[in-house]
């Protein structure tokens, strides 16, 4: 029974009518469509739907609306004063900390009630005060940063450029805010879940309560006859099977014949809401057949493992459950281990976990009359999401539009076709409606295709001097339940590790099974963060084995600034390495502290390497892989169309920055849409560290042709050569005669009275041609590489385990910063998401419990707090590679790689244990520690 | 979303009533800032028919000093309030610490001292989705048979998890109920069930509305601390909870110790054999036996995260670091 509650939402008296059993975040949500509050977990563990009742942070879904009936509620869209955004919000923007943005009105609102009590609070103040907000885009560094500047700032509004370009430039290498912060800092940016339309249903998805188990009937019949409901589906609905990897298509959005771990769908309805969903859903009954579950990957391998997949995509029965498996050989490598002068041989483990971002999974399909589809998801990759959505509906792909809303976060979970958003598209072609699903967080886990558990054995070669002379591996990948990018996974897990140091000779050998688990797929430095923790914490095995610093180990190893090419025939183009290791070096103090530090005390480097892009698309074919259209019109403003998904990262300001210095374009005379694939060009979406390389390249042609056009009209209009006119920010100029200067929308006008046609420009990314000629040789190859290196400080808690990582000096060769702004916010945001990964983050199933997850939450799966955040200085180095817009190169996934390595030999040279197995918990470190004691000091 | 069953919420304008609403409607919860009991609605781990709101009952505010010393804390103050008064810190510092370590601060600001008494065990099992508890089989705790954390069928493990709890016992604190028309003083030490099926003894059991504790006089010289091992600095909850309490002469000299643990199992426990400490200046070998008075009596089950041999030891740990802080 709905009862009429009087709210004060933001100063102003609501009626809202609502059940005794409606969350504050319901009815601020769904009531009142005040959607800058965010639902990330729904259970008070993220903090994302933080608002202030009577002045203080309270979460909205822990909150009845009956306990706040008479208090005053203040939600992000009451932050903003008539003038604007709040002091705050604006210290948000111009500080860089919205990325994905989608914890920041919640934290928003923790700091302004911070800033409301104590105006001037200590970083440490700063700290606590947010450390019930989980943010996983920015490693809170940018956070802190707006904090105090709003603490100290007296309120002037900041220009969109913030510092100083680089010399030689006029936009590339400033500083600057991104295009779409502000939007995101007062809540009024919209999110998939954000979106309603008329007549809109919810959809929910039935997950299996078992690991592997045949399907022996479903009976819908009960929940089709409740009130309320429009439209039930399972697995019979859909006849073929997908993978984001055409041939590997192993899903179907709803199970047909078996399900292959807890969580898989096997139907889904929909209904006028999601508690009549819900009822639907406990009245589907399924009987199910048990059947023996694959636990593991070695267990998956033995034989006479029962099959998690009888047959392959093709129909051919399968013989075993190897997935795919890759062994390539490079150089003697048996040579260098017979004459080497130390040599590591051993055993690691890399546990599995998840990427968290904070938004869960939405998605919203609709059908228009013309029966064409529209799906609104929050997914990194448009363009495959709509092949897929084609394909799986036997529809033109012209006829599927995909637009994806403002994304809160995805790091590789969202960089594949997801079964809600067919199941949404299917179910609401039955209903004859909008049908909108939207996971809970549960089901995010479960969806996962998080980072790969890998058993890595490694035997590392040096010789005298430190030289890598030779590297063995052999891993063993447990994929989970299908195959996601697992054939990409299985490669990159050995193909990315000859770089930035070099190997003189190389062997590996990776396998990935299937196994009765959530599938596994690609995670911020996919593939590749695994392998790098055995081998940079062989490495500084090996310099202590033969006496070497563990950093000039990496120096004599690095490969060479340009033009080389790794043991396994990778071309890299430029590699900053070594000014890496310098800047670490230096900022950490690295020669004259680390003999000097107290005891606990550790310092530990890492290096690593990342594609700028993989070198082919996913389907083969000979369009470009970016493509960027321009339009400017006589209004002064360009509009910049983009296939590219903006996930927080800030693709749509890169493109911004590039038009303008290509153009003299003010930023503000810029916008920039993207990712609705009914008005942009193709792009293949936001995956592999691609977009800056490749998307950035296509821009910078699209805008230099556009410019030819106005500087062409500019010329005729002056009765000049072209050669004498230059561009300046804001104004086309004389070289000749500096009094005689044109607006760029004076240039705009005469180009577009010169055409005689709209003014437009387009830009294009060509595939080109890189890579070796062996089977695989072009998996792992990438038109660029970035380098980084890290240095970790630690205080390891000797009694306890207890690691505090203090500071990650991290330094990243991203070719050219293009913002710098958004590549540190890149950096820390890796740093942090690496040393989270490092100290907490484990994916377990219970073995004894039938492979059930162990607590698919926010909190039982730990992400760092605020608290628990080092120190993180981002360190930019500029390589300029030789084939990038600008030079640039990627800054979204090498930095993290080295984090878990650095934070590993940081724990050693504190304690001299060795640590193997990840996560670093206590338990772990303790035991470590104690077994090092016993086995004396290392060498 | 994670809808919440459906309920009615009722409001009740005085603790008699409250207590009277408890006793005559069918399943009924009392509901403070309901950072506990939403989740735990959500989750369906409770069946609750009404709620009865007893936040701003005036019985359950304040936090005074009493004439004769004690210091009486009504059961709707917040974690928040009780972190943050000068009174508490100064007069029960070893409260103060620990209502400081709970959660976030979003959580302190909504949850009471009286939800935090009231805390229901937690386990792995069972602080859980009805459709993972559904693939699990259910549990002792809920709906089931087994407790999967040590293959009983007649006990439940489930972990007492309320960091305020060692504080007020090792305080002696006796918490102020009202159950029925019923007026009941429980020390805070005798409140839990040995099963942790019950998160309260059957004796006050789920209808006792807790007004608030007393805590008595505390002798002059009087420090306390609060040691939370957890995972993360913030959010979760503590893997092992150990709170100390002392009295000390103008010379230094121990003249009260008491000590308690929680996160062990469904009941938290006073830390025993601790006289040794009386009439030393914890000195460091009197702190050895301590911690390993400590360590001997702290058996941890794994209904929560973390191996029970590791938080055994945090035991030793944290008490030595207790007694060390507390010598000053």
């Amino acid at each position: 029974m709905k009862r009429l509650y009087t709210l004060t939402v933001n100063g102003e008296p609501l009626d809202v009518a609502a059940a005794p059993n409606q969350t504050v975040l319901e009815a601020l949500r769904y009531g009142l469509g005040l959607t800058g509050t965010k639902q990330g977990c729904d259970k008070g563990d993220c903090g994302a739907c933080t608002v202030l009742v009577d002045g203080e942070p309270r979460l909205a879904c822990c909150t009845l609306v009956e306990q706040v009936a008479d208090r005053a509620i203040t939600t992000i869209e009451g932050v903003a004063t008539p003038e604007g955004p709040s002091l705050l919000q604006r210290a948000f923007d111009e500080a860089g900390a919205l990325q994905c943005g989608f914890c920041q009105p919640g934290m928003i609102l923790s700091a302004t009630a911070l800033l409301q009590r104590n105006p001037d609070p200590t970083l440490p103040e700063i700290q606590a005060a947010l450390s019930g907000n989980l943010c996983r885009c920015t490693g809170y560094t940018k956070i802190y940063e707006a904090v105090q500047r709003a603490a100290k700032d007296p309120g002037r509004r900041a220009p969109r450029l913030t510092g100083p370009p680089t010399s030689g430039f006029q936009v590339i290498g400033a500083p600057g805010r991104k295009a779409d912060a502000i939007a995101k800092a007062t809540g009024a940016a919209q999110y998939t879940d954000d979106l309603v339309l008329p007549r809109m249903a919810h959809g929910r998805i039935l997950r299996s309560p078992h690991a592997h188990a045949r399907i022996l009937s479903i009976d819908t019949s009960e929940a089709e006859a409740l009130p309320g409901v429009f439209a039930v589906i399972t697995g019979q609905d859909f006849a073929k099977a997908y993978c984001v990897i055409p041939w590997t298509r192993d899903e179907h959005p709803l199970c047909r014949d078996k399900v292959r771990y807890i969580g898989d769908g096997v139907a889904a309805v929909a209904a006028r809401d999601e508690a009549t969903a819900r009822a639907a859903l406990e009245r589907v009954r399924v009987r199910y057949e048990v059947l023996p579950a694959v636990h593991s990957a070695q267990e998956a391998l033995a034989h006479g493992a029962p099959l998690v997949h009888e047959a392959d995509h093709k129909g051919r029965a399968r013989p075993d459950n190897l997935c795919k498996e890759v062994a390539l050989d490079f150089g003697d490598v048996d040579a260098a281990f017979a004459s080497a002068a130390a040599i590591v041989d051993d055993s690691w483990t890399y546990t599995g976990n998840t990427h968290g971002a904070i938004e869960p999974h939405c998605s919203l399909a609709t059908w228009g009359d013309d029966g064409r589809l529209t799906v609104y998801s929050a997914t990194q990759v448009s363009h495959y999401l709509q092949r897929e959505l084609a394909r799986m509906f036997d529809l033109p792909q012209g006829d599927v539009r995909v637009v994806q809303p403002t994304l809160g976060g995805a790091f590789g979970g969202k960089s594949e076709p997801f079964d809600l958003e067919f199941c949404s598209a299917l179910l609401a072609k039955r209903a004859g409606r909008p049908v909108k699903i939207l996971y809970s967080r549960e089901e995010v886990f479960y969806s996962h295709r998080g980072r790969h558990p890998m058993d890595m054995h490694f035997k590392v070669a040096v010789d005298a001097e430190g030289h890598i002379t030779g590297v063995e591996s052999d891993i063993l990948i447990d994929g989970g339940a299908y195959h996601s990018f697992g054939l990409v996974t299985t490669y990159y897990s050995g193909q990315l590790l000859p770089g930035p140091l070099a190997f003189g000779a190389y062997r590996f050998r990776s396998r990935r099974a299937y196994t009765n688990k959530p599938a596994c797929g690609p995670k911020r430095g996919h593939g590749s963060v695994q392998p790098r923790f055995p081998l940079e914490t062989a490495l500084d095995e090996l310099a202590a084995k033969i006496g070497l610093d563990p950093l000039e180990l990496r120096r004599r190893n690095a490969l060479p600034a340009s033009d080389a090419t790794t043991v396994n025939g990778l071309s890299v183009p430029s590699c900053g390495i070594l000014s890496c290791l310098d800047e670490v070096e230096q900022a950490s103090g690295w020669r004259e502290r680390r003999d000097t530090l107290p005891p606990g005390r550790g310092l530990g480097v890492a290096t690593s390497m990342y594609i700028s892009g993989t070198a082919y698309p996913i389907y083969p074919n000979d369009m470009p892989q970016s493509g960027i259209q321009l339009r400017a019109d006589r209004s002064g403003r360009v509009t910049v169309f983009s296939g590219t998904n903006d996930i927080g990262q800030g693709s749509d300001s890169v493109f911004a920055w590039i038009v303008a210095e290509e153009t003299g374009v003010p930023l503000d005379q810029i916008t920039v849409i993207s990712a609705d694939t009914e008005l942009v060009p193709v792009d293949l979406g936001s995956y592999s560290s691609r977009v800056t390389f490749m998307a950035g390249t296509a821009c910078q042609e699209a805008a230099r042709a556009l410019r030819e056009r106005m500087i062409a009209a500019v010329a005729v209009k002056w009765g000049c050569p072209a050669e004498q006119v230059r561009v300046e920010l804001g104004a086309y100029v004389d070289t000749l005669d500096a009094e005689r200067r044109a607006s760029t929308t004076d240039a705009m006008c005469w180009a577009e009275a010169a055409l005689g046609t709209p003014l437009t420009a387009a830009g294009g990314y060509r595939t080109r041609e890189v890579g070796a000629a062996y089977r695989g040789g072009t998996i792992g190859a990438s038109p660029a590489y970035s380098a980084t290196a890290h240095v970790a400080e630690v205080q390891v808690d000797q009694d306890t385990g207890v690691v505090k990582v203090l500071n990650v000096w991290a330094a990243h060769d991203c070719g050219r910063a293009i913002n710098p702004t958004l590549v540190q916010g890149q950096i820390e945001g890796s740093v942090y998401m690496g040393v989270s990964e490092a100290l907490f983050e484990e994916l377990r199933y219970r073995d004894d419990k039938g492979l059930l997850h162990q607590g698919p939450s926010l909190l039982d799966y730990r992400m760092a707090t605020s608290l628990d955040t080092p120190a993180i200085h981002a360190l930019i180095v500029e390589s300029v590679d030789p084939g990038g817009p600008y030079g640039a190169k990627e800054a979204g996934e090498g930095p993290l790689h080295p984090a878990i390595p650095a934070v590993a030999n940081a724990i050693f040279h504190a304690t001299g244990a060795r640590m193997r197995t990840l996560p670093f918990t206590p338990e772990r470190v303790l035991a470590a520690i104690r077994l090092a004691r016993q086995e004396g000091p290392h060498a | 979303m994670l809808d919440l069953p459906s309920f009615e919420v009722h409001r009740p304008t005085s603790a008699a009533e409250a207590a009277r609403l408890a006793g005559a409607l069918p399943n009924a919860v009392f509901l403070a800032g309901g950072t506990d009991l939403l989740p735990n609605l959500k989750h369906r781990l409770i069946d609750a028919e009404h709620l009865i709101a007893v936040d701003r009952l005036p019985e359950l505010r304040g936090v005074e000093l009493l004439e004769d010393g004690a210091l009486r804390i009504g059961a709707a103050t917040t974690l928040h309030e009780l972190a943050t008064s000068e009174l508490i810190a100064r007069e029960a510092p070893a409260l103060a610490a620990a209502a400081a370590a709970i959660a976030g601060p979003q959580h302190r600001r909504a949850g009471t001292l009286g939800g935090n008494l009231l805390l229901d065990t937690r386990c792995l099992f069972y602080n859980q989705t009805p459709a993972w508890r559904e693939a699990l089989g259910h549990c002792l705790k809920r709906e089931g048979s087994l407790c999967h954390v040590i293959g009983s069928t007649t006990t439940c493990v489930a972990a007492h998890s309320a960091d305020t709890v060692p504080a007020l016992m090792a305080m002696n604190a006796v918490a102020d109920i009202l159950r029925g028309d019923e007026a009941l003083h429980v020390p805070v030490a005798e409140l839990y069930a040995q099963d942790g099926r019950y998160a309260l003894n059957p004796h006050p059991g789920r209808q006792a509305l807790v007004l608030g504790v007393r805590i008595p006089p505390r002798a002059p010289g009087h420090r306390g601390v609060y040691r939370k091992v957890r995972a993360r600095e913030a959010i979760d909850f503590p893997q092992l909870g150990l709170a100390v309490c002392a009295s000390f002469s103008d010379e230094g000299v121990v003249t009260h110790l008491s000590a308690a643990m929680t996160a062990l199992l469904p009941r938290p426990k006073v830390v025993e054999r601790l006289k040794v400490a009386i009439g030393t200046k914890l000195e460091d070998a009197v702190i050895d036996k301590l911690s390993q008075a400590a360590w001997q009596q702290c058996k941890p089950q794994a209904s929560i995260h973390g191996s029970p041999e590791w938080r055994r030891e945090m035991a030793r740990v944290e008490m030595r670091r207790a007694l060390v802080a507390l010598r000053g």
